[in-house]
């Protein structure tokens, strides 16, 4: 428990890094946003005066009355609050409700293809370390790594032109438009549009075969597997019950650091496929300058992160007996 | 009263990129029903091969690649890896050098045994191996609450115990002990060899003990054998070995280690470092170290010199 | 019997292993045509072809030409120089920050190594790519090289982390202590002693970044944060999307750039694997297992013949 918690603390602490990340940002940036969105008003023709003035600032959260610090605290309870600022690219809709849906694509566009890859990696990496040698091992390996470090935009084009652009595959979005489809029909329809981003995502990460393939490797040299062996026990159960299960444990901890990297990608991915993620609201975001918007994706991204690391700590916790005597259980 | 297990003309080599290193070479020896046998030597002149090679557990890049290991009758080096599954641990056990690090951390000591039964068809029931497993424990002096604890929350000394007790689950007839007491301090040291000894004389069980620690051999095993860079230089009862060493070496290594009784001795030692296996040099492979040494011993490897109950490889024993 | 060992060479070991050629190979092939694309194209990268918008490859234009007419070769070619430079720029910075980092928190150890691996942690867990674009779009439209000075600064946690934990492993070896008791300053002890025992690891690392550095450059100017008027591997991406390549059928836009990305980073990969090789000799066990493997099936058929033969000779008697 003790450990969980302190995990829970280091967390926050992250939470308040990206935050204050968020907060002065902008303000190093060259460029002030206010007048920036003030040029942009009177380009397209709207009226700029004090009182326009000051219903920008008090959408970016700016006070100019105010000492800085005051600022910062205030937008922060307000971020707890759930009051994370309006989007002026979206109607002057809170942020909050702008990415609801988008997250909820995201969501499960990226969780799928993680389990999917993690499912693939651990495979793949137990089988290659136990034929430890052979010319199957050296090209799995190797051809794993060679494509994931493909840049992500090459594979998703690749896929989109060959697979997409022939019919097989849906050219974009996460459902048939005007579809009005219910239960199973639904499902196939979003597993038939989702299919080759996930198969983006999950070819990008094949480099963490190399991952739990060294950690197979690692455990391979261990005397109680020596044990193992000696006492009679059939080679499968070794590889699974001894290598295998003990392997795991950095393995899920180094996944949960990689999102970041996916999240990333999944910007990308989402783009070329037309996808309604964050991704997609992103680059809308930051076309249009919408900095409430761009900042409130830039939380929800980290607090993802963090969630799947909480994740990753749980499962370390419950998998490996050792962290539980620790925290004292 | 017959061999246990017979050993003979053992070779065992480290496949490396540029070539073969000979870990074991030539061995032979035999240990009969009930006997202990004590295989002593410095760190690396093979004593670990040989244990590893009596239940063909070598990971690459070691391989036997020539002799007989017959145990119980059988040449364990001629069985399929099913029939070996078998056959491990049923006729011969081993207790590693450290118990830290051979049972598996994530599961409990119950469970490994109950596995050990399952997997030998013993029993299919976790209650029955239960019992079996508490039985087993309280010979090896552990509370049966311990039962359900992870290796990692058990002591040192109780740690080697029950990987002990976990040796002797299927009662086989050789039990190796390869350096067992190395971890522990001196007085958790004799407990256990104490415990184990009894054991032997209850159960019936052989034992080939491994160690560098020479004084320790000689109060438990019946033979000793001693052994240099990949062979066995001298075999003989470990009373008259204490007493009248023929190879040098062998006076050197008894001469290496103080007793806790008697008077305070100048201490020898040998000089030198043990045999970089990689360049092997003609003749008697002890020759840069030997005290004894003559013309011969650089020029032709010493023959056999049989002696009542044992041998040596000496051209000048003492 | 015990085979000779010689001694392998660098040069040996390229010799032997079929990814380094490969790697090498590739990486030249780039390398050569990039830098010297004047030798390749008689054609200018930003030379405009009247009436010949989005014509398919043919003789005179290999790769065909853009949707703004310009010729898809030469531009690959051309912008590469761009690309690899952008990279390699970002790649140093980004090393350069992870060693005085990751070496400072290992070596000075306590309060300054807790501080910054609470800092490495934090922005570890902060998306680092989503970063990259808010920056690069706070910033506006921006030149390649500013684009590499962004990826630079943000990507050093991952090289630092291992840098650190590599210099506290070293810290503690023996010549850096005595380096220390003899009364070198700390930080000629970093540069003179740590540093060149990391070398392998550096060059690996640089290696690594270098590839993310150009998997991320393409991908922001893919999104539509570069400079649209440069020439570089990802912007010719994003002219060829956003003019909607794609759609139209017209591949060879496509193609260059990302067949030359394909192969720089495949090229990069392999050589970075023979690196890790060359420098960790438990890795090179992949060409030592391949041996064992073939004398272990060797050695078990010949000894199962040989048991095969006492049996039948002893005529079935144990």
């Amino acid at each position: 428990m003790k450990y969980l918690l302190k995990r829970l603390a280091f967390y926050f602490m992250a939470f308040i890094g990206a935050f204050s990340l968020n907060f002065f940002l902008p303000r190093l940036m060259p460029g002030d946003p206010v007048q920036m969105r003030l040029g942009e008003l009177a380009r397209q023709g709207g009226k700029v005066d004090p009182a326009t003035i000051e219903a920008i600032e008090k959408m970016f959260g700016i006070n100019r009355n105010e000492p800085l610090i005051v600022t910062y605290f205030r937008n922060f309870i307000d971020i707890l609050k759930g009051d994370w600022g309006i989007s002026f690219t979206n109607n002057l809709y809170p942020v909050t409700e702008v990415i609801k849906r988008p997250l909820g694509w995201t969501v499960f566009l990226c969780g799928t293809a993680l389990i999917i890859s993690f499912i693939i990696n651990t495979a793949l990496g137990i089988f290659v370390a136990w034929r430890r040698g052979s010319v199957l091992d050296t090209t799995l390996t190797v051809g794993g790594q060679i494509i994931s470090n493909i840049p992500a935009v090459i594979i998703a084009l690749t896929l989109s032109y060959t697979l997409a652009y022939n019919g097989f595959f849906p050219k974009g979005y996460a459902v048939t438009p005007l579809l009005y489809a219910k239960g199973f029909e639904y499902v196939k329809d979003v597993a038939y549009h989702a299919f080759l981003p996930v198969t983006a995502i999950v070819l990008g990460s094949l480099g963490g075969i190399m991952g739990m393939r060294a950690n197979m490797i690692n455990q391979l040299g261990e005397d109680y597997i020596v044990m193992g062996i000696a006492k009679g026990v059939p080679d499968k159960k070794i590889m699974f019950k001894y290598c295998a299960r003990n392997a795991l444990l950095p393995v899920v901890t180094s996944f949960a650091m990689q999102v970041g990297f996916l999240l990333g990608g999944q910007l990308l991915i989402e783009n070329i496929f037309n996808y309604p993620g964050l991704g997609k609201l992103m680059i809308q975001a930051i076309n249009g300058r919408d900095y409430p918007l761009m900042q409130g994706i830039l939380l929800m991204t980290t607090i993802l992160m963090l969630t799947t690391n909480f994740i990753a700590d749980i499962s370390v916790f419950l998998l490996d007996p050792r962290i539980r005597r620790q925290s004292g259980e | 009263m017959g061999a246990v297990l017979e050993v003979e003309n053992l070779y065992v080599d480290y496949i490396t990129e540029n070539g073969h290193i000979r870990a074991v070479d030539n061995v032979s020896f035999v240990i009969e029903e009930g006997k202990s046998l004590g295989l002593a030597g410095e760190s690396g002149c093979g004593k670990s091969t040989i244990a590893y090679s009596l239940m063909r557990l070598h990971r690459p890049p070691a391989l036997i690649t020539s002799g007989k290991i017959i145990i119980d009758g059988k040449d364990i080096l001629s069985l399929s890896e099913n029939e070996l599954q078998k056959f491990r641990w049923k006729k011969i056990s081993m207790v590693f050098q450290s118990a830290m690090n051979c049972l598996n951390p994530v599961v409990t000591l119950e469970k490994q045994f109950f596995e050990l039964y399952k997997i030998h068809g013993i029993t299919k029931s976790r209650k029955e191996a239960k019992k079996l497993a508490e039985e087993l424990l309280k010979i090896v002096g552990i509370p049966p609450e311990r039962l359900k604890d992870y290796p990692h929350q058990l002591s040192g000394g109780m740690r080697q115990r029950a990987v002990i007790a976990m040796a002797l689950a299927l009662k086989p007839k050789l039990l190796i002990l390869d350096e067992p007491t190395t971890a522990l301090d001196t007085v958790v040291q004799r407990d256990i060899l104490q415990k184990i000894y009894e054991l032997k004389e209850k159960l019936n069980f052989s034992v080939l003990f491994i160690t560098h620690d020479i004084s320790l051999m000689m109060e438990f095993c019946d033979t000793v054998a001693i052994m240099y860079a990949g062979k066995i230089v001298e075999q003989a009862p470990s009373m008259k070995i204490l007493k009248n060493p023929h190879h040098p070496y062998s006076y050197g290594l008894k001469n290496s280690f103080p007793s806790l009784q008697g008077e305070v001795k100048y201490m020898e030692g040998i000089p030198g470092s043990p045999l970089d296996l990689k360049c092997i040099p003609k003749g008697c492979r002890f020759q840069d170290r030997c005290f004894k040494a003559t013309k011969i011993c650089f020029e032709k490897e010493p023959e056999i010199s049989l002696l009542d109950e044992g041998f040596f490889f000496c051209h000048n024993p003492l | 019997m015990v085979k000779k060992f010689s001694n392998s060479k660098i040069i040996n070991f390229i010799k032997d292993s079929p990814k380094t050629v490969a790697g090498l190979i590739l990486i030249s092939i780039v390398l050569v045509l990039t830098l010297g694309a004047k030798l390749f194209t008689p054609y200018e990268p930003m030379q405009t072809f009247d009436g010949l918008w989005r014509a398919a490859p043919s003789a005179e234009h290999i790769l065909g030409t853009t949707q703004a007419g310009k010729d898809v070769w030469t531009q690959t070619l051309y912008g590469g120089r761009v690309s690899i430079l952008v990279g390699i720029f970002a790649g140093s910075i980004a090393v350069l920050l992870s060693l005085i980092v990751g070496i400072t928190a290992g070596y000075f150890g306590g309060i300054v190594d807790n501080i910054i691996t609470t800092i490495i942690n934090i922005i570890m867990v902060i998306p680092q790519t989503v970063l990259l674009l808010i920056i690069a779009s706070m910033v506006g439209r921006i030149s390649p090289l500013a684009i590499g000075l962004i990826i630079g600064v943000t990507s050093w946690p991952w090289g630092a982390r291992i840098y650190r934990a590599q210099t506290m492993s070293l810290r503690n070896r023996e010549f850096i202590k005595s380096a220390e008791t003899l009364g070198e300053s700390k930080i000629r002890t970093l540069f003179v002693e740590i540093m060149p025992n990391m070398l392998s690891m550096i060059t690996s690392g640089f290696i690594g970044t270098l590839i993310y550095a150009i998997m991320a450059q393409s991908f922001i100017e893919f999104i539509g944060f570069g400079d649209r008027m440069s020439v570089t591997w990802g912007q010719m991406l994003n002219n060829a999307q956003s003019t909607g390549a794609l759609s139209s059928g017209v591949w060879w836009e496509i193609l260059g750039p990302s067949a030359f990305l394909i192969l720089f980073g495949s090229g990069l990969t392999l050589v970075n694997f023979s690196i890790d090789e060359l420098s960790n000799p438990k890795l090179r066990a992949q060409r030592i297992m391949r041996k064992y493997y073939k004398e272990k099936k060797a050695q078990e058929k010949l000894l199962r013949k040989q048991a095969a033969v006492t049996t039948s000779n002893k005529g079935g008697i144990n």
